[in-house]
């Protein structure tokens, strides 16, 4: 369709503030594997149970996609309560995981059983797609257990505010600790897309940890004991505990990350452009606003900042809902354009953003296509017939965000990523407090451009940049992301990843936003909570085609 | 013998080549083409550990002019950025350490951009072609020490005067010894810092 709304530019999307008030939306990777599993009927089945009364033991779910099976290969372990940790540091949890591409055999199975339980300290097999593991949530498993095996549903107030049963401390994938790579199993159409793997993995994680509950409480209760209702069922996600970790993807992953925004900016700019919308489409507008609206009063953390932001997201969410001209202007030319710019400047960042979510929810039919474009093939060879004169313009038209930076001063060199010893993930050092800093990763973008700048305009404007690179190897790594980001113009945060202003959690509430993550909990700067999943149908509940819980999950709190 | 996936092979390699402080975009190369081999069943694991130690002892010349057999250009570290060159320039004449290595940048540089190039020894004897994205090769020529060799575009390739044909095989695995991926993991590890307090007390333990 053509798009008379241009996408925005990336000095306006690409900055951390705004990338860390992106909210999950139609085109999120869970809600891209709850259409697939709807679509193409898949079939979900608890093939072996083997628990005993104490939780402890095994079993495997399969998933039928109708071309490929896949099982979820779970282990429940029996841990003291104090062996329990949120953090990757931990070495023993509830349950661990993987995805399995097939069925498991017996000695699959014994190999997984002597791996899995120690998760990145095991040789994995290459059938196995993801590694993963999980904590009970202590402040909710029993209690739901308690009531459930007594005859009663839990309270709605309880399942709304932790909003799972498990929560999941890391989900590998795409070759790690031996793992099945991710380049090999592109041939898959919907593994194509990009962590479907994972997000699968969580999806029946989710389903386990129900059927775990319904399991415990018949054990307990006998015959007294009640299943877990459909509607409270449906609102419980999987928690999740996320830190840095993943923030070095986005700065690794330039065409992926480029892949993920041009997707969504593609979306708005479509639904921009759309010259009128029928009367049932602004009703859905109105309709997601005040689920949005819901969502937010749901939506409670510790956190003081983010305890503010959701605040002011409510108001101003309030604000949008009760002003006359919320639905004179859905009734007008370019509706959605307009709605947005008339509130566009009385409302936060996290409002816009929240906004956008909206917008697109109800335009499946000229969105859902976008999704088939989210994964890319990175290239490795630099694109070869670039001048030193063309990088030089590239770098002034593209980069000029890193080059107003002052790198000299010690606030633009405050912290530095390190890969920690302990753990092998990546780390935020202060660097003139910690040790490690000549072991930094090259996350110092700003810097590497000026200097290679400087280098570049000593040489002739004709010299080719692979002749550059050559008499200068140090600038091959920025070279390469320059060039990336002619052509990919949102694959570069356009921020001092290294100045003292920088707050990681924004790059994961990114990335999370895209897995489809909800009711963003921030411990730190460096790490926060989440839930996947909920408002999700669970595999008895895909026949019944309802999006209206996907986006903004709430829930009745009358009892 | 021990199975790694491609993603291990990429990401400790790079991590070992970094440990000597091998220049980022350089190191990210060289795990490229090592991964490459490893999707065509061609041994890698030896050609870095060697490359790492000859590196650390400035046995080789990163300089396109000044290289000779004594001290060679490295096909590991600098195979892709002299296929790239090449495709620029046309021809490039030297003595080059590991010519598998080039192979495998040629065969990169013919999938991604198209560019055909050829690569002979000193007799002007063709070791390696690429044409319509694949890559036709001499096994035997291809040893892991020191040469001259010629390397330019090619774009009349005659694949006929090759013995043997590499052909892309996609495995999904590779096979190395036990010992000297243990000695690269070494390597790698020298690239981790200890956890400093500030990330301890952030990270939320």
């Amino acid at each position: 369709m053509e798009n008379k709304i241009p996408l925005r530019d990336p000095s306006k999307v690409m900055k951390l503030e705004r990338l860390g008030s992106f909210h999950q939306s139609r085109l999120s990777f869970s809600r891209q594997l709850i259409n697939e599993i709807i679509n193409n009927k898949w079939i979900f089945n608890i093939s072996e149970w083997n628990i005993n009364n104490n939780g402890v033991g095994h079993a495997v779910i399969s998933a039928n996609s109708n071309k490929d099976i896949f099982s979820l290969v779970i282990f429940c372990h029996s841990i003291r309560d104090d062996e329990r940790s949120d953090r990757v540091i931990a070495d023993k949890w509830d349950m661990t995981f993987s995805l399995f591409k097939g069925a498991p055999n017996k000695k699959e199975i014994a190999h997984m059983s002597q791996n899995l339980k120690v998760q990145e300290l095991g040789r994995h097999l290459s059938k196995q797609l993801t590694l993963s593991r999980a904590n009970k949530s202590l402040r909710i498993f029993e209690k739901v257990i308690e009531a459930l095996s007594s005859g009663k549903q839990p309270s709605h107030n309880l399942i709304n505010d932790i909003g799972y049963l498990v929560r999941t401390t890391a989900v590998y994938g795409n070759g790690k600790f031996g793992i099945g790579d991710f380049s090999e199993i592109q041939n898959q159409k919907f593994l194509k897309k990009p962590f479907q793997a994972e997000m699968l993995t969580v999806y029946l994680i989710r389903y386990f940890s129900i059927e775990l509950v319904n399991f415990l409480s018949k054990i307990k209760g006998g015959s007294k004991a009640v299943r877990l209702s459909e509607i409270l069922s449906k609102h419980l996600g999987v928690g999740n505990a996320t830190g840095l970790g993943m923030a070095p993807f986005l700065v690794n992953h330039q065409e992926l990350l480029n892949k993920w925004i041009n997707a969504k900016e593609t979306a708005l700019s479509r639904v921009f452009s759309l010259n009128k919308i029928s009367a049932s489409k602004q009703n859905n507008i109105i309709n997601i606003i005040e689920q949005a609206f819901k969502y937010t009063l749901q939506w409670k953390v510790n956190d003081p900042l983010q305890t503010n932001r959701i605040k002011i997201l409510n108001t101003e969410l309030k604000f949008i809902i009760n002003d006359v001209s919320t639905k004179k202007i859905l009734n007008q030319s370019y509706p959605l354009k307009t709605l947005f710019d008339f509130f566009n400047n009385k409302i936060s960042i996290e409002t816009q953003e929240m906004l956008h979510s909206i917008f697109l929810e109800p335009f499946s039919e000229i969105i859902d296509d976008l999704t088939n474009n989210m994964s890319a093939i990175e290239k490795n060879t630099v694109p070869v017939n670039f001048t030193v004169d063309e990088i030089i313009k590239i770098i002034e038209k593209n980069y000029k965000w890193a080059l107003d930076i002052d790198i000299k001063k010690d606030k633009e060199n405050y912290y530095f990523w390190y890969t920690s010893q302990a753990k092998l993930e990546p780390r935020l050092g202060i660097r003139k407090k910690d040790i490690g800093s000549e072991k930094e990763l090259p996350f110092d973008i700003p810097h590497q451009i000026q200097n290679a700048l400087t280098i570049l305009k000593m040489l002739p404007k004709s010299t080719s940049a692979s002749e550059a690179m050559i008499g200068y190897p140090k600038i091959r790594n920025i070279i390469r992301r320059v060039i990336i980001n002619n052509f990919s113009p949102y694959s570069e945060i356009q921020d001092n990843l290294i100045g003292s202003k920088t707050k990681p959690i924004d790059m994961l509430r990114c990335k999370l936003s895209f897995f489809g993550a909800s009711k963003y909990d921030p411990k730190s700067n460096l790490w926060t909570r989440i839930t996947l999943f909920q408002g999700a149908p669970l595999p008895h509940q895909l026949k019944k085609q309802d999006e209206s819980d996907l986006l903004f999950p709430s829930l009745s709190l009358n009892n | 013998m021990l199975q790694l996936s491609l993603n291990e092979i990429f990401s400790e390699t790079q991590k070992a080549l970094r440990s000597v402080n091998i220049e980022w975009g350089i190191a990210k190369d060289c795990a490229t083409l090592s991964r490459w081999l490893a999707i065509h069943d061609q041994y890698f694991l030896g050609s870095i550990l060697k490359t790492i130690e000859m590196y650390k002892n400035q046995k080789f010349s990163l300089s396109l002019e000044k290289n000779n057999r004594e001290k060679p250009l490295p096909a590991t570290l600098m195979g892709t950025l002299l296929v790239e060159y090449i495709s620029v320039k046309k021809e490039w004449k030297g003595y080059i350490h590991n010519p598998k290595f080039l192979v495998a940048a040629m065969g990169l540089i013919a999938e991604e951009q198209q560019i055909n190039l050829e690569l002979s020894d000193k007799r002007n004897k063709v070791i390696a072609i690429t044409n319509n994205k694949k890559l036709y090769a001499n096994y035997n020529k291809l040893t892991t020490s020191t040469d001259y060799f010629v390397l330019r575009i090619n774009n009349i390739p005659d694949i006929s005067k090759l013995n043997e044909i590499l052909i892309s095989k996609k495995l999904k695995l590779s096979n190395v010894n036990n010992k000297c991926w243990a000695k690269l993991k070494e390597m790698a590890f020298e690239t981790y810092v200890p956890e400093s307090e500030t990330s301890i007390s952030g990270a939320g333990y």
